[in-house]
């Protein structure tokens, strides 16, 4: 079995092994704890108390579980090879047959079954579409988008005009989900936050919002991520299945059945979006609203781009895009206006890092200015206007990706048209 | 080869969303022919055949559209008018496709044609030119104007006035929440009178203020998630009421408010009565906009042969904008709520229209 020399050549793990160290726990928390301090800094100097405080942690969480778990879908199609922008469209079936499934049953967890049930059919399609008749990806998933929101609207005025509450653009209230919380602590990590210490409260404020309220299905979509690592890159499916996706004609030499793994891959891709499209309708809004997705199918396509196909590359991109997203959502003008000092700061970091320990003196005299040019926005205004908070997100995404200079790396066949037998 | 295939892959995402944003309509430009019920065949209606285009959601959406429903809905039965045409637009269609749509209700013989929402602002303008002889009307705009075309519009300011003045007065903390759906002027009207309102009541208010997206984006009005982390934040930094202007996103703002333990105050419709029971205890009261008022009065001058042209106000004074009391719970601020509106019915205050 050669086929092992694929996964050699990529390092194993979760996070994308940078260059020069290797990301181990205590690297990882040292970051998490600089990062937090930071955070703490400019909180005091700003002003700005809810840049880290519980309930923005809460709301970033559940902002990020859907476009996550898009990613995810997008991350197990892509890995085996077929390119999957349908995930809006897998994600809108998962709102409706979430919800739908949650108040027929009256049972929100028959809800998430059914949303993933329903985004796995968008899935089947797709696999059908791409695997079986070699349809070009991209025209499969634009066409389940366009479809998947004409379906749901036709379903809609069938099944939800007549109840009560209900109507034809949306649904009546879905029962809730279960929150947990840890016990014992949520009331003193409160005191200890509205104290306003430096790191202590933040890092309180970071704990309430992880531990205090936390919807189950919250704590199922996170569990998901280690499960996709875990059967992606330690079990020999995974493997067959990434080699699909790499190189389907030496797969297929050495009896792997490609259909078989694409239509796998694709279908389970759809029942992860279907979740996330449950997740945003049962838990997130607890209620069914016809275009409620608002693209985040396309910026879960995008998070797993950022994570460089990787889960935990993508749970990064995801987490931090809902949380700059709950900043702006929340207190827009000034947390905003308190992140443009916590950038110039990173800035002004990487900077003296290029010079220092990589003596790439143009890249830092780059970083530094991009540093003073950030400082002095933030220090000539007081507020951030709304026109400009609101795409903070996808504006920080962006500066992420332009900055950490990664190589991305799709797989190699990824969005190629496989035949069997092509080989000969 | 490798960065060609990135590329590809992000144009294709990109191709994706602008494909969806744009044909999304094929999907779902499906008419609805609603069959009335108890329409009263017997009596052979002889009155106009009413052709009319809703926003996005349509029938059935519990408030903007659903008032202006409403509106048909009497104006058939009182003014006994054969069945009219309902068509509804598809979120992120193209002004083409609303043209198309007005032009098919004026093609097939009905006549007025009544477009709900600003959205067809340029639609009816061109439709409208092509057409001399049907009379149109368009609800919450005042920008297509012709020879034939009725603007009706509300004072939705004047509204939003007495539920700011109403959210300051019920509000312990002092701080006021107000939660708009997209950034457009339409909106920022009702944040204006909100804003107006409550520093009437109290000048040193804090008024929390945000709006779920930006246009061309439009996604804010349908987005109950962020409706709800904006609420949430709004409440955790002090805010005790919370009044939205966000049509679909609305249901959010009211679950935080109820897990917040805050209050919430509606839109358009008597919110109270429309929102799940779940939930409702937490609406304060709602700025109605009567858009059914609108419609049938339209409707009704329309038989009397009595249309006129042009822009025609429904403010605080002929109770086309106005405050709900289901519930009861602004009873007892109800007095103050009065002198405020009688004192904008006087003139004598003057609620402005922009923010600052």
């Amino acid at each position: 079995m050669t086929a092992t020399g694929l996964a050699a050549r990529q390092p194993t793990g979760t996070a994308p092994a940078a260059r020069g160290f290797k990301l181990t726990w205590p690297v990882v928390l040292l970051g998490v704890a600089g990062f937090l301090a930071l955070l703490s800094l400019v909180r005091i100097v700003t002003g700005a108390t809810d840049i880290a405080s519980g309930g923005t942690v809460s709301a970033a969480l559940s902002l990020a579980v859907p476009i996550g778990l898009a990613g995810l879908g997008g991350l197990w199609a892509e890995r085996a090879g077929v390119v999957n922008i349908g995930l809006e469209g897998m994600m809108i079936f998962g709102t409706w047959f979430g919800a739908w499934g949650a108040i027929v049953t009256g049972n929100p967890w028959a809800g998430v079954v059914a949303g993933a049930v329903g985004g796995l059919l968008g899935g089947l399609l797709h696999a059908v579409a791409t695997v079986t008749f070699g349809v070009d990806h991209i025209i499969s998933g634009v066409a389940i988008n366009i479809l998947a929101m004409g379906v749901v609207q036709y379903l809609s005025k069938l099944v939800f005009a007549p109840m009560r509450g209900g109507g034809e653009t949306q649904s009546p209230r879905i029962p809730g989900i279960d929150r947990i919380s840890l016990p014992g602590i949520g009331e003193p990590l409160r005191q200890v936050e509205s104290n306003g210490w430096f790191f202590v409260s933040d890092l309180a404020g970071v704990l309430r919002g992880l531990t205090q309220n936390v919807s189950l299905f919250t704590i199922l979509a996170i569990l998901l991520v280690p499960l996709s690592v875990f059967l992606l890159w330690r079990t020999a499916f995974g493997l067959r299945l990434r080699a699909c996706g790499e190189r389907p004609v030496a797969a297929e030499s050495l009896g792997v059945n490609v259909y078989t793994y694409k239509y796998l891959a694709v279908v389970v891709s759809g029942a992860l979006a279907g979740l996330g499209g449950a997740y945003l309708s049962i838990v997130a809004a607890g209620i069914y609203r016809e275009g409620q997705t608002g693209g985040r199918g396309y910026i879960g396509l995008a998070a797993m781009i950022f994570g460089n196909w990787r889960p935990g590359g993508l749970a990064a991109g995801s987490t931090l895009f809902g949380y700059t997203d709950a900043l702006q959502l929340r207190q827009g003008g000034t947390s905003v206006h308190a992140l443009l000092l916590f950038v110039a700061l990173i800035l002004a970091a990487v900077a003296v890092y290029q010079l220092v320990k990589q003596q790439r003196v143009r890249a830092a005299v780059i970083t530094a200015v991009s540093a003073a040019v950030v400082f002095t926005v933030f220090a000539v205004t007081d507020t951030v206007p709304e026109q400009f908070t609101s795409f903070t997100p996808h504006l920080t995404t962006l500066l992420v990706l332009a900055l950490a200079s990664q190589r991305l790396r799709p797989p190699a066949a990824d969005g190629v048209r496989y035949r069997k037998g092509q080989a000969k | 080869m490798l960065r060609n295939r990135v590329g590809r892959m992000a144009a294709g995402v990109l191709a994706g969303a602008m494909v969806t944003v744009g044909v999304a309509a094929c999907g779902g430009d499906s008419t609805t022919a609603t069959p009335a019920e108890g329409g009263s065949s017997a009596a052979a209606p002889t009155g106009a055949k009413v052709g009319l285009a809703y926003d996005i959601g349509g029938r059935g959406d519990q408030s903007f559209n659903d008032s202006a429903a409403a509106g048909l809905d009497k104006a058939k039965s009182e003014l006994k008018l054969p069945d009219p045409r309902e068509l509804t637009a598809s979120p992120g269609e193209t002004e083409a496709q609303k043209e198309e749509r007005l032009r098919l209700l004026a093609t097939s013989g009905y006549n007025p044609v009544v477009a709900v929402g600003f959205a067809y602002s340029g639609p009816v303008k061109k439709v409208a030119a092509e057409f001399p002889d049907v009379k149109f009307a368009i609800v919450d705009d005042a920008a297509a104007t012709g020879p034939n075309i009725s603007n009706l519009v509300f004072a939705e300011h004047e509204g939003s006035f007495l539920v700011g003045a109403a959210a300051a007065l019920k509000s312990t903390k002092n701080n006021v929440g107000f939660v708009g759906g997209v950034q457009v002027p339409l909106i920022q009207k009702f944040e204006a009178g909100f804003a107006a309102g409550a520093k009437a009541v109290n000048k040193d208010i804090t008024i929390q203020s945000k709006y779920l997206s930006q246009p061309p984006e439009f996604t804010g009005f349908n987005d109950p998630a962020k409706g709800k982390t904006v609420a949430e934040g709004m409440i955790d930094a002090g805010a005790d009421v919370v009044y939205h202007a966000a049509g679909g996103s609305g249901s959010g703002v009211f679950e935080a408010a109820k897990a917040g333990k805050a209050q919430a105050i509606g839109v358009d419709a008597d919110q109270a009565l429309t929102a799940d029971a779940a939930v409702k205890d937490v609406v304060m009261t709602s700025m109605l906009k009567k858009l059914d008022v609108a419609v049938y009065d339209f409707l009704k001058s329309f038989a009397a042969g009595t249309v006129k042209p042009g822009t025609t106000v429904y403010d605080l004074k002929v109770a086309g904008v106005d405050y709900s009391v289901t519930g009861g719970k602004v009873d007892d601020i109800k007095d103050k709520l009065e002198e405020y509106k009688q004192k904008i019915v006087s003139g004598e205050i003057k609620v402005p229209e922009t923010t600052s």
